[in-house]
């Protein structure tokens, strides 16, 4: 019996070959209310599924090559040929399924696709992080697989996919509502910084105000998202009304502006205890050889406190933009826009493809905002 | 020079200096010694002006270090403490060069000034790239005592320094300090609470105990008439006596004439070495050289008791 040298990825391929055999990869249905007919990945073109099934056999003989260089590119190939062989096999899939069928029918991915996606992407995440590579080689890895995507879609691979007719249905507002959803996020963050920063400074001058203002903070974060969006719905009408500058503004009850102060209250609590914690575990003893030897309060605070906190801040920052991409869906209720009005519009319309087009670009814009983020910590944490 | 007159300090209620007034002579190795919590490193504190206190006066070189910007009085004044407490995020060369960076001196004179350090305090210039967490507490102390020198102040104020060392790294370090002490006659404030090594460094040393000055004096006069029963305690008690040999040079014994024996030790190692070398080689009487091994002369045992016996 040969020795497993990587537990994950005979774990990844063994979930795969369940999903393969156990799930549907499409799901046919004449219109959106039917519940439809489950497909396996057996349906696409020998050519697609070959590449799919070898890809995963791969992964399950990759898990025992001892040597990590070999077993991390050759990883990454192989996760290629899972990619390439479930997404173009799906589109072919639906191509052939289409054409005989009325314009109501739907061809939705199936759970099958769905893990066969999850297991490529978690191999090559894991390869990347055991071969070590660079930042740049992550950054060219991620890329390719990017444009190859784009250039199946632009090709019209997927175009018999409901998830992609969904999309090219709304594809002239999309646009508008990935821009709208990052407004949201964006304005949220830098109102939290505008608060947050002068609190951090409060709670760390009186230690006595601490647990104040972080017990509030606190209290703040367990109300509901869709509650505090409520709740916040009358006061605002009334401010609006009260004060003409406000409504000419454009804050009202609804739309973006207590949509905004929601995500902003929500960012309070991580952001000023990150920041907190991240300026008082500075060192004293750093602290106090500085005071020793002449700095004053300014330059301490640019050249000792603030790059010795930088990790704990952008660690804080990370889990308030992320937090904040995924509860900004929920804006859309109050008519604040962003990529959640896909969402909602999709269940109340029981498309749950429509769902997809809201929902896949939130979790895209997620790992993109972690990465970014993993990024400038890797900068700031070089030497220390 | 250095005076505080009348000083006192509380910490919520509680005197941690109680009036206390001290003249530092300008050229002085001023030790200030005491057990833990009695106060003197809220002394030392107060003089780079890192404390204020409740009552008193404060002055160097005659002016009151509170009429001037503490910023610009600390950059005139060396401080190093136990930690070290290097900047984590800067190299050694960085750390070593920050007064004078804040003092705005020219790239020309900061590279000349590192290179006189590092071969002032012995550093390798390999080390100078580095950062702290990459030095062992002895090189990080090292590049802490060169910070303090960097920018050349008349006054080092040092607290507990070489407290956290191993022997063999606070050995080496006191040697250095004593050397560049007696070369530069910079005004150097030390704060321990180890006897051995205020012996070793000090030209004068106070004695405090609970936020009080007991006892000030030459290190010989206060191990010769120490102020009362706690300056005896803390000195050493029973031992006094072997502390007192350790701050005389062979040198001071050493009669002419030829001996016997064929021990020899060298004439600015202490009567305590001597002592030792003696009880270690069953010997009464030793052979003297001079640094460059001619011979002085000898040594004996009747001498060093003797010697006591008159004082």
């Amino acid at each position: 019996m040969p020795k497993v040298e990587d537990r994950v990825l005979l774990l990844l391929s063994g979930l795969g070959f369940a999903g393969v055999f156990l799930g549907g990869f499409l799901n046919f249905a004449p219109n959106r209310l039917a519940s439809g007919v489950a497909s396996s990945l057996f349906r696409a073109p020998d050519f697609e599924a070959a590449a799919a099934i070898t890809g995963l056999c791969g992964v399950t003989l990759l898990s025992f090559v001892p040597d990590q260089k070999l077993r991390s590119y050759a990883t990454i190939l192989a996760a290629a040929l899972i990619l390439w062989g479930s997404l173009a096999g799906a589109g072919r899939v639906a191509a052939l399924l289409m054409p005989s069928a009325s314009p109501a029918a739907r061809v939705s991915l199936g759970p099958a696709f769905w893990i066969l996606m999850s297991v490529s992407i978690l191999a090559i995440v894991d390869a990347v992080q055991r071969g070590k590579f660079g930042f740049f080689a992550r950054f060219g890895i991620g890329a390719v697989f990017c444009i190859g995507f784009f250039l199946m879609a632009l090709a019209g691979d997927f175009d018999r996919l409901s998830l992609a007719r969904e999309f090219l249905d709304n594809r002239s507002v999309f646009l508008i509502e990935l821009l709208r959803h990052i407004g949201l996020v964006g304005a949220a963050i830098v109102f939290a910084l505008l608060i947050g920063v002068p609190l951090t400074m409060l709670v760390s001058r009186k230690k006595t105000m601490a647990g104040f203002v972080f017990v509030s903070l606190g209290l703040l974060q367990t109300i509901p998202s869709i509650a505090l969006f409520g709740v916040l719905i009358a006061p605002m009408s009334k401010l609006s009304e009260k004060f003409p500058f406000l409504h000419a503004l454009g804050i009202n009850g609804t739309g973006p502006a207590p949509a905004i102060l929601a995500l902003t209250l929500y960012s309070l609590l991580p952001l000023v205890r990150g920041f907190y914690t991240g300026f008082s575990e500075v060192a004293m003893e750093v602290k106090e050889a500085a005071t020793a030897i002449g700095f004053d309060a300014r330059q301490m605070f640019i050249e000792v406190e603030l790059p010795l906190a930088a990790p704990a801040l952008l660690a804080s920052l990370r889990v308030v933009a992320i937090q904040a991409i995924g509860l900004a869906s929920v804006a859309a209720l109050i008519g604040a826009g962003g990529l959640g009005t896909f969402i909602f519009q999709g269940i109340g319309q029981y498309a749950l493809d429509l769902v997809l087009v809201g929902a896949l670009p939130v979790i895209l814009l997620a790992l993109l905002a972690n990465l970014v983020f993993e990024t400038l910590l890797g900068l700031a944490r070089r030497n220390l | 020079m250095i005076e505080l007159r009348n000083v006192s300090k509380n910490f919520g209620g509680v005197p941690a200096v109680y009036d206390f007034s001290l003249k530092i002579e300008s050229g002085a190795f001023f030790v200030l010694i005491g057990p833990s919590g009695c106060g003197k490193s809220t002394v030392l504190r107060m003089i780079n002006a890192m404390i204020r206190p409740d009552k008193g006066e404060i002055e160097i070189h005659g002016q009151d270090i509170h009429a001037m910007e503490p910023e610009r009085l600390r950059r005139g004044i060396g401080y190093v403490i136990q930690s070290a407490g290097l900047f984590p995020h800067w190299t050694a060369a960085d750390n070593v060069l920050v007064v004078p960076r804040l003092l705005k001196w020219s790239k020309v004179k900061c590279a000349a000034r590192l290179d006189a350090l590092v071969a002032l305090l012995r550093i390798d210039p390999a080390l100078l790239d580095r950062y702290p967490r990459q030095l062992s507490g002895g090189q990080q102390q090292r590049i802490g005592v060169a910070r303090a020198l960097a920018a050349d102040p008349s006054i080092i104020l040092m607290d507990e320094p070489f407290a956290a060392l191993d022997p063999v790294s606070r050995a080496a370090l006191q040697d250095e300090l004593r050397a560049i002490h007696a070369h530069s006659g910079k005004t150097i404030v030390f704060v321990t609470h180890d006897m051995d090594e205020a012996l070793r460094l000090a030209t004068r040393i106070a004695v405090m105990n609970s936020g009080r000055l007991i006892q000030t004096g030459a290190p010989a006069s206060v191990l010769q008439a120490p102020a009362d029963d706690f300056v005896r305690d803390f000195l050493g008690g029973d031992a006094l006596q072997l502390r007192l040999l350790d701050l005389v040079p062979v040198r001071s014994l050493t009669k002419a004439g030829k001996t016997g024996t064929t021990e020899t030790i060298a004439a600015e190692a202490s009567l305590k070495n001597a002592l030792n070398l003696m009880l270690a080689r069953r010997r009464s009487s030793l052979c003297v050289k001079d640094e460059n091994g001619a011979r002085l002369g000898e040594i004996s045992l009747s001498d060093i008791v003797a010697r006591h016996d008159a004082t």
